[in-house]
Formats: structure tokens, C-alpha cells, sequence
């Protein structure tokens, strides 16, 4: 029906997809499409959500199509997704050719209008697309997006006061919710949790279905601790719309931390099912409920689990953590052939990128390789988490305490961790001197190499921001600088999201003046 | 979860019973103003009551899906800023063969500039339904007309017919208050209106729904105000 129309007002080249496999198939073949008609039920399989985050994920598509989703009514679950994954427009069945020709101008004009702007981000230039945005504005008929665009960029790149600045602008004239959702997300971003949740909570309170003002107000309760809170917001959206994704595993994350294992148990097979058809399915469920099968003494699924992480997902630091999980049931069951050759994969992995683990899973790591008998590989794992946490006093007692179980006298230990904190502080110390000195370039390359050593280090990661920021205020803005600066920030709130000196830097960085 | 087992939700099971109702009008439809170019002068005349009618199911169960989706809260509420000129243009275009067949023209006022937020799918229902049942009860002429005023958005649909009865015109201020005392498609009509006209929210003011004979026409006026 949509082709005859299609063809009544001149389309060239229609391609028409009986399933959702089809229509992957024709992307896949690299014909440029100007616009994707695609219906949101597709039957069995993935819906038109998921066709559309596979293209777009995969790149099939480039940022010139516009992807338009064809649906009898407009659900809550076709929306869910993140911003970058929201389609050009919706059609609600049924439709004229009058009305779908006009649609379809109008989406391709648009599309058009922000094809520059579109092409900067499709390469990763943010700061071109940033100077787009302003060029556009004004000039035609997509200010909406762009204004949209414009604010996603701003958060991204971390220029949460710029973000904040241009939100309340526009909240100035209409309280538009994704203004105000936005106005919070900035407001988290540089610590200001009370701030971020009354403007979530007024967003809320006018429009109970903004499904993405919930989500941050979790991340708010979360980061101030308050598992409880986060997991009871979290337990009332998914009971009306069930079907996300990343919500399902929100709240299995955050009811395994709380020892609510039976929610979490239940959020993560909920999010396994619902991440079959999606491209943008993660390993954490799966990791998730293997580790509560093995608390629950369920062994065989949860050895089914981590065999399907391996399978279904190439994705290095959850196939270590899949083995390191292995390796502790077989510890748990005595199967001493596994134990052993386990330890050897891992022995392997982890000689070839000491970094690849989080400190946790380090952690976990070195004591199932203490257990197996690599006592070499379990000391090599426990100095790395001694060299990317220097500093953290708790972490390393910890680190002492498995040293001691695995039978090393007390002496032999410190030595270990004094040496492997040493080592640190001199790295740390000599580029602090050298940017006292005045040698700031000097300091830079030095902590640069030390980053690229210990990319887990927060001490480092704060230290060359500093040392950048300085340089920056000398010499003026420089943009590889200023970007290589936010990916340290971005890495530094990864590894400890509390870190006050992170907000502090972030400012400065934004009132750097351009020279 | 058990309990939910025991007691099976009936309301989701009707709402995709409607929606699966809703795929075979949107076929009807599409089949009915597809084909229209090859019925003669006649056939048309003699379609027009059935392309009205299966409209008019099709906007009642889209209504219906909206208030069962507003009030279980996951209808994905969405005020954006849209143009006025894109919107009415649509509506005409979504209507145009029936209006033809019926005989019914429509006179358009309304500013081409002016842009307003509200939420498309919603407002689009209620214009559209509006039309609708404007086009069944006018004599020949309707106006749809758009334009700010006192900072609302105001949308009137006026027909050249009798007017509404006195008792429309209380069952409308009624529902706007709350009170539901119309009944049927009616009814329905005017609760999916007065439920929309309230999401439209903006610093406290609320948008609102009004029935009144009159009009340029002096027929029955339909009036939505959003702020």
C-alpha cells in the first residue's frame, strides 16, 4: 500500500522489506537510502525500534536517511529509547498519500537542514558540529532540533555550564520537559543532586509518562547512595512500561548491590529476554544473574550464562569477568582439570592488558589465581590494583588481607605494596615538580605516558588535567587538549563518580577563554 | 505477580484487541481512498457515508487507546513545539475526500507563522474528530480556524448547521468539569477532549473545551483553548 503511494508521487527506487531480516539485508548492501519507511510490528523478531538502533549502530545508515516509523498507535514502549536513537518522525496509520507526501517532504527537508550538523557528529567532531549549530540557527525551519542537538552536544563534551545556561534560556519561554530534564542532567553532572531532583520531580509531577526524568532521578538516588529510593522509582516505571531494556537492568543492578537478589534475579531475565533483538544488548545481565546463580547454588546456569557472554558478545572485560566467574564455580565444585586450565586463559588474558579488569573483578581475579596455584599472575594482578589505587587506603588493607590468606608473611606483602605505591607516587611526584618548574609541556608528555600505563589511575587522570588546564591558561584554548582533558574527566567520574575535584576542573576547563 | 495471574488484566487484553481492530480500519481506509479515483461521480456519493463511518470508528478506538493509555499513565505525552501551518495542512489533507464526496467545503483562517506546543498525535485526534462530526451535521460549510489568542492557542471548528442542542451544549461545560453525564459515542467524543484539553499544561493554566452555537456561520462552534 505505502509502495503504490510511494510510486504515485514519483519515488525512485523502492525497496520493499517483507521482515525485519529483509530489510536488514538492504541495508547491509549499501544502497544510500533517502528515507526508511518502517513499520514499528514487525511480528516475530525485532520491532521497527530495533531495526532502526541496528542501522543506526552499525551504520548502515547514514546521518542523510531519514528513518520513519510506521505505527497504528503511538505506545510508550516505542519511545523508550535513548536520544540518539529516536527516529526522524512517527506516522500513525492510517495515512493518504496527500498527507504521507507532505510528511515525507517535510522530514527529508529537515533531514537536510541538519545534514552538516549531523556529518560533524557522524565524525566524531564535536566542535565543528557545535559551530554548525549556531550557524544554523535561525535559518530555516529545524531550530527545534537544533536547539535539541545543540544541548546534547553541549553535556556530552561536559560543558555542563554552557548546557545549563542555554536550558534555562529556553525554560525562560516555555517549561518544555526535555529542557528541564536536560537542566537537571547538567545539574548531576556537576554534583548538585538536590537541584537535579526538584527539577525532576516538577517535571514528573506535570507529566508522569516522561519516562526519561525517572531514569535520572534514579541515577540522582543512586549517587547519593540510596539504593532503596532508586530501586522503588525504578520498580514502579517498570510495572507500567515493562519493556525497556536498560531500565530492567538498572534495577537488576541496583537490587543485586541492595541483596535483593529475587528482583534482581527477576529485572536481569527480563533484560536478557528483551536484549535477544537488540543490537544495543549488554553483557551486564548476564554477568548479573550468573553470579546470583552461583550464589543460589544454580552452578549449570550459570556456567549456560558466561558461555553465552562468550558467545554472543565481543566484549573483552566481560569475557575476563565471565572467566574469572568460571573459574570460582569450578573452585566451588572442585573440578580441578577447569580450575587449571581457567587460571591459564586468564594468567594469559591478563599479561596481555593488565587494565582490561575493573578493580573489582582484579580483586576477584588474584584470589581465584592465589587458589589455583598461579601465585606469580595473582601478584602481578594485586600490584596493578595497588598502582591504579595508590592512595586508597581501604582497598589496599584489602589487598593486604588476600595477600596474607594466601599464606605470604606480613613483611613480604608491605614490601610488595610499598614498592608498587612507590612507583606511583614518583610518577605522580615528577609531574607535579616538572609543572611547578614552569615545564608544563614537559608535564604534560609525562603524565600522558603514565596515563596510557595506569588509565585507571584517578591521581594521574587529575594530574594531567591540571597540568593542561594550567598550559591552557597560559597559551589559550587548544581543542585536541580540551577534548583529551574531558575523555580524562569522563574517566576519572567512571572510576569514582564522587570526586569533587572532577566538577572543579570541569569549570575551570569551560571558562578557559579561547586565547 | 500471582494475583495478576489469577485475575487476568482484561483492560490490556481490550486495549490490543482495539488495536488490532485499528490495523483492519487502517486497511478499509486505505483501501477506500486508494480506489478513489476510479469510482465515477455516483459511486463516491454512495461511498462517502461508509468512508465517514469507518472514520469515525477508527477516531473512536483512537480515542479510546489514548484514555486507556492516559489513564494507566504510559501514553508517551509529548508537548512540542509544532508549526500550525504543517498541522492544519495535514488535517485537510487526511480529510479531503471526504469532504469532496460529502459536498462539504471547508474555509481554512488561520496564521501561517505561528508555531504552538502541544502534543501532535493527541491534538490531531481531537481537530480530527472534531471535523468529523462537524461534517455530519453542517449543511455545506465548515471553517476551521487557528490563531493566538491571549496567549492560547485557539482552535475553532464551525459549521453551517442547526447548532448544538441545548443539552450538547451542557453535556460539553459538564465534562470540561469533570461531571460525565453524556453517554456513547458522544460522550466518549467529549471525555477524550475534555482529558486532552487538561494534559496541555503550561505555568499553571490549563487547556480547556468549549461547545457554543454561532460562529461566523451561525452553526455549532467546537472551541479548544491550550495555553
Amino acid at each position: 500500500m505505502l509502495r503504490e503511494m510511494l510510486k504515485n508521487f514519483g519515488s525512485k527506487n523502492i525497496s520493499v522489506a517483507a521482515n525485519a531480516k529483509e530489510a536488514i539485508t538492504f541495508l547491509e548492501q549499501g544502497d544510500k537510502y533517502d528515507a526508511v519507511l518502517c513499520d514499528y510490528n514487525l511480528g516475530q523478531g525485532k520491532n521497527g525500534q530495533q531495526v532502526f538502533e541496528e542501522a543506526k549502530f552499525r551504520r548502515l545508515i547514514g546521518p542523510a536517511t531519514a528513518w520513519i516509523i510506521v505505527t497504528a498507535e503511538k505506545t510508550s514502549d516505542m519511545v523508550i529509547g535513548a536520544a540518539e536513537y529516536m527516529p526522524d518522525d512517527y506516522i500513525i496509520k492510517p495515512i493518504n498519500e496527500a498527507a504521507l507526501r507532505s510528511r515525507l517532504e517535510k522530514v527529508i527537508a529537515k533531514k537536510s537542514e541538519l545534514q552538516d550538523i549531523e556529518r560533524a557528529i557522524f565524525a566524531k567532531n564535536f566542535n565543528t558540529a557545535l559551530t554548525l549549530c549556531d550557524k544554523a540557527m535561525g535559518t530555516g525551519k529545524a531550530n527545534n532540533e537544533i536547539l535539541r542537538i545543540k544541548t546534547n552536544l553541549l553535556l556530552d563534551i561536559g560543558r555542563y555550564d554552557d548546557a545549563k545556561e542555554l536550558f534555562n534560556k529556553i525554560l525562560s519561554v516555555r517549561d518544555v520537559p526535555w529542557a528541564k530534564t536536560g537542566l537537571a542532567k547538567a545539574a548531576f553532572h556537576l554534583g548538585e543532586m538536590e537541584t537535579a531532583q526538584r527539577l525532576l520531580k516538577e517535571v514528573i509531577s506535570e507529566n508522569r509518562t516522561y519516562m526519561e526524568a525517572h531514569d535520572w532521578l534514579v541515577k540522582t538516588y543512586q549517587q547519593q547512595g540510596d539504593l532503596e529510593e532508586a530501586q522503588r522509582i525504578l520498580l514502579r516505571c517498570t510495572e507500567t512500561s515493562p519493556n525497556s531494556m536498560n531500565r530492567q537492568k538498572m534495577l537488576g543492578e541496583i537490587a543485586h548491590k541492595r541483596g535483593d537478589l529475587d528482583v534482581a534475579e527477576k529485572a536481569y531475565r527480563k533484560t536478557i529476554k528483551l536484549g535477544e533483538n537488540s543490537i544495543l544488548n549488554t553483557p551486564i545481565a548476564h554477568l548479573g544473574l550468573a553470579k546470583i546463580c552461583t550464589e543460589k547454588d544454580n552452578p549449570n546456569e550459570a556456567l549456560q550464562l558466561l558461555k553465552n557472554v562468550r558467545k554472543e558478545f565481543d566484549d573483552k572485560a566481560a569475557n575476563l569477568d565471565a572467566k574469572v566467574m568460571e573459574g570460582v564455580i569450578y573452585q566451588k565444585s572442585g573440578d580441578h582439570v577447569n580450575i587449571r586450565k581457567t587460571a591459564e586463559e586468564l594468567a594469559a588474558i591478563l599479561q596481555e592488558d593488565p587494565n582490561l579488569a575493573s578493580t573489582e573483578v582484579a580483586i576477584e581475579a588474584a584470589e581465584f589465581l592465589f587458589k589455583a596455584g598461579d601465585k606469580k599472575s595473582a601478584e602481578s594482578m594485586l600490584q596493578t590494583v595497588v598502582r591504579n589505587n595508590h592512595d586508597n587506603d581501604t582497598l589496599i588493607d584489602q589487598v593486604k588481607e588476600i595477600f596474607n590468606h594466601a599464606g605470604m608473611t606480613a613483611d613480604k606483602a608491605q614490601n610488595i605494596i610499598d614498592t608498587s605505591r612507590s612507583e606511583v607516587v614518583d610518577i605522580n611526584n615528577k609531574g607535579v615538580t616538572l609543572a611547578k618548574e614552569g615545564k608544563l609541556e614537559e608535564a604534560i608528555q609525562w603524565l600522558r605516558n603514565a596515563k596510557a600505563m595506569l588509565p585507571n589511575n584517578k591521581q594521574i587522570l587529575l594530574n594531567f588535567t591540571h597540568a593542561a588546564i594550567l598550559i591552557m591558561q597560559k597559551n589559550g584554548k587548544n581543542d585536541n587538549l580540551v577534548s583529551e582533558t574531558r575523555e580524562c574527566l569522563k574517566r576519572v567520574g567512571i572510576l569514582d563518580p564522587l570526586e569533587q575535584r572532577r566538577i572543579q576542573y570541569q569549570s575551570t576547563l569551560d571558562t578557559i577563554p579561547n586565547r | 505477580m500471582d494475583n495478576q495471574d489469577a485475575h487476568p488484566n482484561t483492560t490490556a487484553f481490550f486495549a490490543s484487541a482495539m488495536h488490532d481492530m485499528k490495523n483492519s480500519l487502517c486497511v478499509l481506509i486505505n483501501f477506500l481512498e486508494g480506489h478513489h479515483a476510479e469510482f465515477d461521480e455516483t459511486l463516491k456519493k454512495k461511498v462517502a457515508p461508509m468512508l465517514y463511518e469507518v472514520k469515525r470508528v477508527n477516531n473512536n478506538l483512537v480515542q479510546m487507546l489514548a484514555i486507556y493509555k492516559v489513564g494507566n499513565e504510559f501514553y508517551p505525552f509529548e508537548m512540542n513545539e509544532n508549526s500550525v501551518d504543517e498541522f492544519v495542512s495535514e488535517i485537510v489533507m487526511q480529510n479531503q475526500t471526504l469532504l469532496d464526496d460529502l459536498g462539504v467545503t471547508l474555509e481554512l483562517d488561520y496564521d501561517k507563522d505561528l508555531t504552538w506546543y502541544f502534543d501532535r498525535e493527541l491534538i490531531s485526534g481531537v481537530v480530527s474528530h472534531a471535523l468529523n462530526n462537524a461534517m455530519r451535521y453542517t449543511k455545506d460549510k465548515l471553517r476551521l480556524y487557528v490563531a493566538n489568542e491571549d496567549d492560547h492557542l485557539l482552535i475553532r471548528v464551525e459549521d453551517n448547521g442547526t447548532g448544538y442542542s441545548s443539552g450538547m451544549i451542557e453535556a460539553g461545560n459538564a465534562v470540561n468539569k469533570g461531571v460525565d453525564f453524556a453517554s456513547g459515542s458522544t460522550g466518549l467524543g467529549l471525555f477524550f477532549t475534555a482529558m486532552v484539553a487538561k494534559l496541555h499544561k503550561h505555568r499553571g493554566k490549563t487547556g480547556s473545551m468549549v461547545l457554543e452555537n454561532g460562529g461566523k456561520f451561525g452553526g455549532g462552534c467546537f472551541v479548544l483553548r491550550l495555553p
